[in-house]
């Protein structure tokens, strides 16, 4: 066989590289809690689905509110109840929400709603639908409060905060080749010197771990965490053969396959590297916040809008997304970084990315440098940059169910 | 870099397979002189060698999935071949 001089890569492993430079302290909200934010969102959470309305009419009076809406329903059976609980509980008190109007649309959701918040240790208020007299009224009332929050919330300033009370919410979608050899890898990179500075990551997608099942087994500190992992691997891969579908256009999904992925094995190698090497620290079920720093696990659905909730919901300030082909996906309330090594993505969606790689294929940039790059970007936007998809203000809330509701 | 050879990537010694980092879909020869079919778009991979038939396709060192036909050196590996 003809030896084949192609061009060496050795970023899949390049475990030794580091990121160097990334600085002690950031700039950051220190919140009551002991928990760091990136940024001083001012939050309206619609509780139900019901008054999803009423919150974007409240929350359009004040150009940087956020609203927090999601299928959030009555009638869901537990577990699916629980999860959508914990998880709206989370959003609304996640660290990077400087003040929170909740809005209900009873007066007793209302009540609890009150005593969850008593001790979040930031301007909010609840209301409650059915205690305004008309729309007119309850859209006035929602912005009048709205509007006394938001002159609250701009009072807290930024503070020196250590870099490792980040973490970060690892996806990638849209992926191509490339994304194995370029986006992933830096971001790992980056990962391996946040841990190394007592941060934390987490990531998740679990069927998108099919195939690299020895890698993770090989981060695994013992046995028991490697069977807990591989175990929750094996179940996302039972319940994609049980029901006999054939899932190719699936996952890998049909813009996969477009860019060259030919098996979800294929897609699962380039997924783990965005990883990096340090080992795992443990399993986190939808939504889960971890209880030490380091790199986790959360077993989530692969739909990227679904998985981003449910790490944001864990605490993730910040989500690192690795592209091959576009993605627009982000999330209301952690600002989402963009990180392309495909050439012809990052120039056609200039306006959508935050850092362009592509020069790594073209080899006039090194995975090292490209890590580097990456990790100044995450310090300026936990710092307040605001990134491509915070500016196109992309994100959806997505909290999976598991049984039909009553 | 070579205007009548493709630029690609071997990610791992054991591979059987190599991927396309160029839009140069007319050229049928690789850096390193393999030949290789022409039409193959960027990101996508080719055969280093002929893959029988249920044999392993071998990318990051690892069998990403079997040929469901026997491949030619040089072809397109992608769903029409392999699962």
């Amino acid at each position: 066989m003809p030896s084949v001089k192609a061009i060496t890569f050795t970023c899949i492993t390049a475990s030794e590289v580091r990121v160097s430079g990334l600085p002690i302290h950031f700039s950051g909200f220190a919140r009551s809690d002991g928990r760091v934010g990136v940024r001083n969102y001012l939050v309206v959470l619609s509780s139900v689905a019901l008054v999803n309305r009423w919150a974007e009419l409240v929350a359009s009076a004040v150009p940087e509110a956020r609203v927090v809406a999601g299928e959030f329903m009555r009638g869901l059976r537990s577990p699916d109840a629980l999860r959508q609980e914990r998880a709206s509980e989370a959003l609304v008190t996640h660290p990077n929400v400087g003040a929170c109007l909740v809005l209900c649309h009873d007066a007793a959701s209302a009540r609890l709603w009150r005593k969850y918040l008593a001790d979040c240790g930031r301007p909010h208020a609840v209301l409650a639908l059915m205690d305004q007299a008309g729309m007119e009224a309850a859209v006035g009332a929602g912005r009048q409060i709205l509007s006394r929050l938001d002159d609250v919330r701009r009072t807290v300033e930024r503070v020196p905060c250590p870099i490792g009370a980040l973490t970060l919410a690892l996806e990638c979608g849209g992926s191509d080749p490339t994304s194995a050899l370029v986006a992933n890898p830096a971001i790992g990179l980056v990962v391996d010197a946040l841990i190394g500075a007592g941060g934390g990551a987490i990531v998740s997608e679990t069927v998108e771990f099919v195939g690299a099942e020895e890698p993770v087994r090989d981060r695994c500190p013992s046995a028991q965490l490697a069977a807990r992992l591989l175990g929750a691997i094996a179940a996302a891969e039972e319940r994609m053969e049980e029901d006999g579908e054939r899932y190719r256009g699936v996952n890998p999904t049909a813009e996969n396959i477009e860019a060259g992925l030919t098996t979800l094995i294929e897609k699962s190698m380039g997924a783990v590297a965005k990883t990096g090497s340090r080992p795992f620290a443990g399993l986190l079920q939808f939504g889960e916040t971890p209880a030490t720093p380091g790199l986790y696990l959360m077993d989530t659905p692969f739909f990227s809008p679904c998985s981003i909730t449910g790490m944001v919901a864990a605490g993730a300030q910040i989500t690192m997304f690795g592209l091959g082909v576009f993605n627009p996906s982000g999330n209301p309330l952690a600002p989402t970084i963009k990180v392309c090594g495909n050439p012809m993505t990052a120039a056609r969606w200039r306006d959508a990315i935050d850092v362009d790689l592509s020069e790594v294929l073209a080899q006039r940039l090194s995975l090292d440098q490209a890590a580097q790059r990456l990790g100044e970007s995450l310090v300026e936007t936990a710092a307040g940059r605001e990134t491509q998809a915070e500016r196109w203000r992309e994100g959806q809330f997505i909290v999976p169910k598991t049984l039909t509701p009553l | 870099m070579s205007e009548i050879e493709r630029a690609h990537v071997v990610v791992d010694a054991r591979d059987n397979v190599t991927t396309l980092l160029d839009e140069g879909i007319d050229l049928c020869r690789l850096q390193g002189g393999l030949k290789v079919a022409p039409g193959i778009a960027f990101g996508h991979k080719a055969a280093l060698r002929a893959i029988a038939e249920g044999e392993a396709v071998i990318k990051y060192g690892v069998a990403i999935g079997r040929a469901t036909r026997a491949i030619g050196q040089g072809d397109h590996v992608h769903v029409h071949n392999c699962v």
